[in-house]
């Protein structure tokens, strides 16, 4: 089973391939440090571009992008309290503070190794879950699936944060763009006014790529960013080997924060920010001195950058088993691997193990030359990208974006929903409806319909079908867990507020 | 203004003249291929693998370029071929019975005499193949099960409207039996619940379960005589089955083709059929290869219109 993972050891570091990790790493940064581009976006972008590529060379690019930019987004943070991606809000909290008291040096370098280790710690998971998992998943069988999709749409309510109404809203939204196209079943037309293009239903990639980056790319040409300016006097660099022993005492939260942002990337639907937040709340509360932390602990930073790290690779775990991504940005990588005619699932290991566990690599690669790239010599330079002119920025992502969307079929109808799609984005965005239930009610809509239909198939009518063996039953237990578990916890905290008061 | 009117005309001279001359000069400028896939897909493969090969047989420096107009299983790509100019600058790949079910599934912009009829050149076969250990080894014992709790077999296979679906439809008018069918998107899902013992029978094509037969039972395959792709599969016609049926792709024009233009590319199709480097190509891209030409590859479309049109009179799947 692991024998694979050696053998594709000799592709990766070939030199193409290897270079790839490079420069998704330093493009990831860049991107990342952006405030408006997110991990997202990049990659939803760059899809379309690596038709022509050797898959590994595309899927490394896309490795080193995503490890890039969970980290690029701290550089923002804590220079300017500006995250420059929604995972990086919890560094703010720290990270500027220390930025003010002029350690702002120290905060990225705690960020980069921080960054790195969850990576590194997330990778590793990958390697050793999803090989044993993907012979598990040949247990799946429509009914399973069907629930494991019905168990992402639940976990949607993490997602849904201060509005659970709007949230509701843009879960419904992406459900509905799931029914357009045929019907999985007997093929007849659904919302597609008689569309041709509209029939294979709506490719995630072109829904993406007018969801996220469209609507970033306005508010970069709309308003334009007070930047004083990135004083040198901030940062207060020093080599980044003098810094580590001063991180000595974090390991215990490297390790929580790795612990975290794993299982988090592997719940379908919560993503990077929800794993930082979680993490950030559970290491102040750990904390010696609870009080300091906002104040400019380096621990908080530690806590947030090693948790949206730590969910990169594992967001992989249910989309290359399963073929259900984890988060936004894995659904857009399994659109990458669709690219390549890689069909997730358990065949994926068994019919292209050079590709699967090179990408695993790609993944351990990227993490661990953050610290090379990220750490001692680059920061300084990457902190002044914040000075480069926006618009000019928005225009170049714009032209890419059109060019690349009509790439992918060659034909203008697909640009055209995808500007459609960048409208819609934009008002939600305006409105504050938040836009990953979109794309989680997109891709888990779909896969419960089609699921739903082929099990009841399956059982000829007979609903019982759905609870026939104990792996729906425990996906049963966990969706149930999921809707009701916050619902008593809110309960038992107010009881016991009475009881004090 | 002047200039440009006079190299108008000379343009449009020069033009008629192209015209008159035609035949001879077939083909001076690039053929299109159109394909109604993904590059990388089936279709696609075979595509790119003839091209060459045409290529060579229409001789003279002409060439064919690959175009991809993937979306809606195809009826995209074989649309723009229908109604393009009959010219012999635009050809197409065309799918049986999948172009031909489409007409009558749902709307189509063409019908069968939309075409003028090329080579069919893979013919993938249909096979029965069931889960190990669920005790259904032989066509007999699937037979004998389905007929005596008609609908408990539950069958695999991709959408309805294809060569999985009429194989079946066939089968069950051959022996009487009834079975649930059970849709996936593909024939690598249906595969991967066959696996996984989710449904009990699947019917696939013969290079989609070559690599699979350790863990699937393969009870036959839908030809007249063993397949070179994999000898050691008994034909269903060995078993007492008269089935035959299989998934076929092939090349098309538009309707109206110049008389001269259709002899020279059915000329070059036809050598297809002989040229070993042509078929050792075809045998590593596990494409089974059956060229049929000309009037010959109309028939057999034709056939396959009326079966799925009298299949759809009586039992319309959707």
């Amino acid at each position: 089973m692991y024998s694979d993972l050696l053998s594709a050891l000799p592709e990766v570091i070939g030199f193409s391939n290897f270079a790839a990790v490079i420069i998704g790493v330093i493009a990831g940064i860049v991107v990342g440090a952006m405030p408006g581009l997110s991990a997202t976006m990049a990659i939803s972008v760059l899809v379309p571009f690596t038709f022509g590529l050797e898959p590994l060379v595309a899927l490394g690019l896309m490795a080193g992008i995503y490890n890039g930019a969970m980290y690029g987004g701290a550089i923002p943070a804590v220079l300017l309290r500006i995250p420059g991606t929604p995972a990086a809000v919890a560094t703010t909290f720290d990270g500027y503070p220390m930025a003010q008291k002029g350690e702002g040096g120290f905060a990225l370098q705690v960020a980069v190794v921080s960054s790195a280790i969850g990576g590194i710690a997330s990778a590793f998971a990958l390697m050793l879950l999803a090989p044993p998992l993907s012979k598990v998943t040949l247990l799946f069988g429509p009914s399973e699936v069907f629930w494991v999709a019905v168990f992402g749409l639940a976990s949607i309510i993490f997602l849904l944060g201060g509005n659970p109404v709007k949230g509701l809203i843009s879960a419904c939204f992406g459900v509905f763009v799931s029914v357009i196209g045929a019907d999985p079943i007997y093929g007849t037309d659904r919302f597609t006014f008689g569309q041709l293009e509209m029939l294979d239903g709506i490719s995630i990639v072109i829904l993406l790529v007018g969801l996220y980056a469209l609507p970033p790319v306005i508010d970069l040409l709309e308003t334009p960013l007070k930047t004083d300016g990135v004083e040198s006097s901030k940062l207060g660099t020093e080599p980044i080997w003098k810094a580590m022993p001063r991180m000595k005492g974090f390991w215990k939260t490297w390790l929580r924060s790795s612990v975290i942002g794993i299982w988090i990337g592997i719940l379908p639907g919560a993503g990077g920010s929800m794993a930082a937040f979680m993490s950030y709340n559970e290491a102040r509360r750990s904390s010696k001195n609870p009080e300091k932390w906002g104040e400019g602990e380096p621990e908080g930073v530690a806590a947030s950058e090693t948790a949206n790290n730590a969910d990169t690779a594992s967001a992989l775990i249910p989309a290359l088993t399963l073929g259900i991504p984890g988060t936004a940005v894995a659904a857009v990588m399994l659109g990458g691997l669709l690219v390549h005619g890689l069909q997730p699932g358990p065949m994926l290991f068994r019919e292209n193990p050079d590709v699967v566990f090179g990408f695993m690599w790609q993944f351990l690669f990227g993490a661990i030359l953050l610290i090379l790239l990220g750490g001692s010599l680059a920061t300084n330079s990457f902190a002044r990208l914040l000075n480069l002119p926006r618009p000019l920025l928005g225009s170049v992502i714009i032209v890419l974006m059109l060019i690349g969307v009509y790439s992918i079929h060659g034909r203008m109808f697909d640009v055209y929903l995808m500007l459609g799609f960048g409208a819609v984005g934009w008002v939600m965005d305006k409105l504050k409806f938040p836009l990953p239930p979109v794309v989680l009610g997109l891709i888990l809509g779909g896969f419960a319909e089609e699921n739903l239909r082929l099990a009841l198939r399956i059982g000829r009518g007979d609903w019982g079908v759905l609870f026939q063996n104990t792996t729906s039953l425990i996906l049963v237990a966990l969706t149930v867990a999921v809707i009701v578990g916050p619902i008593v916890k809110r309960r038992i905290l107010d009881r016991r507020k009475q009881a004090e008061s | 203004m002047l200039k440009l009117i006079k190299s108008a005309t000379i343009a449009g001279t020069m033009a008629l003249v192209a015209g008159a001359a035609f035949a001879q000069d077939y083909p001076s400028k690039p053929i299109e291929v159109i394909v109604g896939y993904s590059a990388g897909g089936g279709t696609d493969v075979m595509a790119r693998t003839a091209a060459p090969f045409i290529e060579k047989y229409l001789g003279d420096g002409s060439s064919l370029v690959v175009k991809n107009m993937p979306g809606a299983s195809g009826q995209i790509g074989v649309t723009e071929a229908a109604t393009a100019d009959a010219d012999g600058y635009t050809l197409g790949t065309f799918n049986l019975p999948g172009m031909m079910a489409r007409t009558i599934d749902r709307e189509a912009a063409y019908d069968r005499d939309s075409f003028t009829y090329l080579a069919n050149v893979v013919n993938d076969p249909n096979v029965i193949v069931t889960t190990k250990g669920g005790g259904l080894d032989s066509i007999d014992k699937l037979v004998e099960e389905a007929k005596a709790n008609p609908g408990a077999v539950t069958v695999g296979m991709s959408s309805l409207g294809g060569d999985d679906h009429f194989m079946l439809i066939k089968l069950q008018e051959l022996t009487g039996a009834e079975f649930t069918i059970v849709p996936f998107k593909g024939s690598a899902p249906a595969r991967t619940a066959l696996m996984g013992g989710h449904v009990a029978m699947g019917i696939l094509n013969i290079s989609e379960v070559a690599e699979f037969q350790e863990e699937l039972n393969v009870l036959g395959v839908a030809t007249e005589e063993r397949s070179d792709f994999a000898p050691d599969l008994a034909t269903f016609k060995e078993q007492g089955y008269d089935l035959i049926n299989g998934s076929m792709r092939g090349f098309i024009a538009p309707a109206g083709l110049p008389e001269d233009v259709r002899a020279k590319l059915l000329d070059a199709f036809a050598q297809l059929e002989t040229d070993e480097e042509f078929l050792a190509a075809m045998k590593a891209t596990a494409n089974p290869v059956e060229v049929v030409t000309g009037d010959d590859f109309k028939t057999l479309t034709s056939d396959l219109y009326d079966l799925a049109k009298s299949v759809w009179e009586t039992t319309p799947w959707n």
